[in-house]
């Protein structure tokens, strides 16, 4: 299969597992939206130096990668290209900030290596948590959710859209590539001749597409507001799950757990 | 005259260019009847069905759906009349389940979730696909994507629906299976479509374009069968006419 295959079948993969009847995913969208933004605030407020306390916030995704009998494998492969992105912020902190804050055995870990490790936790246990939601919980339903919190309808919009029109997008590039390979089939990858004319005719065959799926829209009474019909009414479980995680986050956050643990065992 | 009737009259469009594709077209259809519209490539026969739905509006002459003239502050009005499936289902589908995509437009015309309920349930059961309502859109195959797009526009209960070329990527069973739920569908329909066999099964008059006007207008036997006609204006007999012919003794 294409990369680009690759990237089609990865999408309809994860939207097919976030539909799975598991009772996670039957969990209210409302709950899980709120929680995932509540423990990405927390975990970006932690100092820069707070390493040993961020790294009580892996309890979180670890639980629910459990819970969900999701692969944590499959999220890192998932994830490959966008982890190293946010693996790059505070690269360049350990050439600024060089004051020695520890010593492990006799390696000295000056302030900066410190405050780069913490930026790197903090941006893959924000984006595993981003990966989580999305995971257990169909695209729509996360938009259902955004309206209730009062999220504006144009944003919510262009959320549903873009999802929509990644794929779209995605297609039109397979489809032309195919063509190009086949037509091409001694050449590695396109030549760079090529590349205008193809991104250009992409773009174009995928405008096409756009416009049809907007002209269905129009046709079905479409007006600007996207209605996503109502989701039942909530259950204890729904209020329970994020309640109970809100209070194990926020004692995380506000005492330092993972030292007292660590200090049982030495 | 039933409530359920398309009038057209004298009907001119043209695209940027200029070159006409639509030219002094006059077009009457009403309740139960089956149009099929036939006609070569760049008859003016998906250009026709769009200008009906006001999908543009830069044409001269009247539109009328139930007496209600096309323009745009009535479009909204129109639009709840008329189902229309694309050629390309992947374009008519873009929500995430079936269920979802079915339910879009009743939420859209704000029927109250009950009710959106019941039609997507009805309109599901209707195609007979109602197995397929949490099934994903991606994974649809293309007979069940071209039966789901049916079932997006037969939830708003339309008085009238349109298809732009049906059957095409449609394998024989499912093919047959979307001329038997055609067929159902007793309000007016307005087919267009190369295959003129699926015209032949499922329209009860054909209309014949060429060069954007009206070149024939009559029942599928005149002119389905009329070779020359058809050979005149870039077509040929359905294959199953053509089959039953060479089977002929003699």
């Amino acid at each position: 299969m294409s990369k680009i295959g690759q990237a089609i079948s990865e999408i309809q993969t994860l939207e097919n597992i976030s539909r799975e009847d598991r009772w996670v995913n039957r969990l209210h969208p409302l709950g899980k939206l709120v929680l995932t933004v509540f423990y990405i605030t927390v975990t970006v407020s932690f100092p820069k130096y707070e390493l040993a306390g961020l790294a009580g916030m892996l309890l979180y995704p670890l639980a629910v990668f459990t819970v969900a009998d999701l692969s944590f494998g499959d999220a890192l492969r998932r994830l490959r290209v966008v982890l190293p992105l946010v693996m790059i912020m505070g690269i360049l902190n350990p050439f600024f900030d060089r004051e020695i804050l520890l010593t492990i055995g006799r390696v000295p870990i000056s302030g900066g290596v410190i405050s780069m490790l913490t930026l790197m936790v903090k941006a893959v246990l924000t984006v595993l948590a981003g990966y989580l939601l999305i995971a257990t919980t169909p695209m729509d339903e996360i938009c259902r959710a955004m309206r209730v919190i009062h999220i504006p309808k144009i944003f919510v919009i262009v959320v549903l859209l873009i999802y929509r029109y990644v794929t779209v997008f995605l297609s039109e590039a397979r489809r032309i590539t195919q063509a190009y390979e086949l037509r091409a089939p001694k050449q590695r990858g396109v030549h760079y001749k090529v590349w205008g004319s193809l991104l250009g005719q992409m773009l174009l065959r995928s405008m096409d597409r756009a416009n049809d799926i907007y002209e269905s829209m129009q046709l079905r009474g479409f007006d600007g507001n996207f209605r996503l019909g109502k989701k039942a009414a909530l259950r204890p479980a729904d209020f329970l799950w994020p309640v109970l995680w809100a209070l194990v986050i926020l004692a995380l956050r506000l005492f330092p757990v993972v030292e007292l643990i660590g200090r049982i065992f030495v | 005259m039933s409530h359920i009737h398309l009038d057209v009259e004298k009907l001119n469009f043209s695209y940027e260019s200029g070159t006409p594709v639509i030219s002094d077209l006059t077009f009457h259809a009403s309740e139960h009847e089956a149009v099929g519209i036939i006609g070569a490539n760049g008859a003016g026969k998906s250009t026709f069905l769009k200008l009906l739905l006001g999908l543009n509006l830069n044409f001269t002459g009247s539109i009328r759906v139930e007496e209600i003239p096309l323009e745009k502050k009535t479009l909204p009005q129109i639009r709840e009349k008329i189902g229309y499936v694309f050629q390309d289902s992947d374009s008519q589908l873009f929500m995430t389940t079936v269920g979802e995509d079915v339910a879009f437009a009743p939420r859209n015309y704000g029927l109250p979730e009950e009710e959106v309920e019941r039609r997507v349930l009805a309109a599901l059961e209707k195609v007979h696909i109602s197995h397929l309502r949490d099934k994903s859109i991606f994974k649809l195959s293309g007979g069940e994507k071209k039966l789901a797009s049916l079932a997006t526009i037969l939830s708003t209960s339309p008085d009238m629906i349109f298809l732009d070329e049906p059957s095409v990527a449609l394998d024989p069973k499912n093919r047959r299976n979307l001329i038997h739920v055609l067929n159902e569908f007793e309000h007016l329909k307005l087919i267009a479509s190369h295959d003129l066999d699926f015209i032949w099964d499922t329209c009860s008059r054909v209309v014949l374009l060429s060069q954007g006007q009206i070149a024939a207008d009559g029942t599928p036997e005149q002119i389905l069968t009329n070779q020359a006609l058809l050979e005149e204006n870039g077509l040929e007999l359905p294959l199953s006419l053509t089959v039953r012919e060479n089977r002929t003794p003699g």
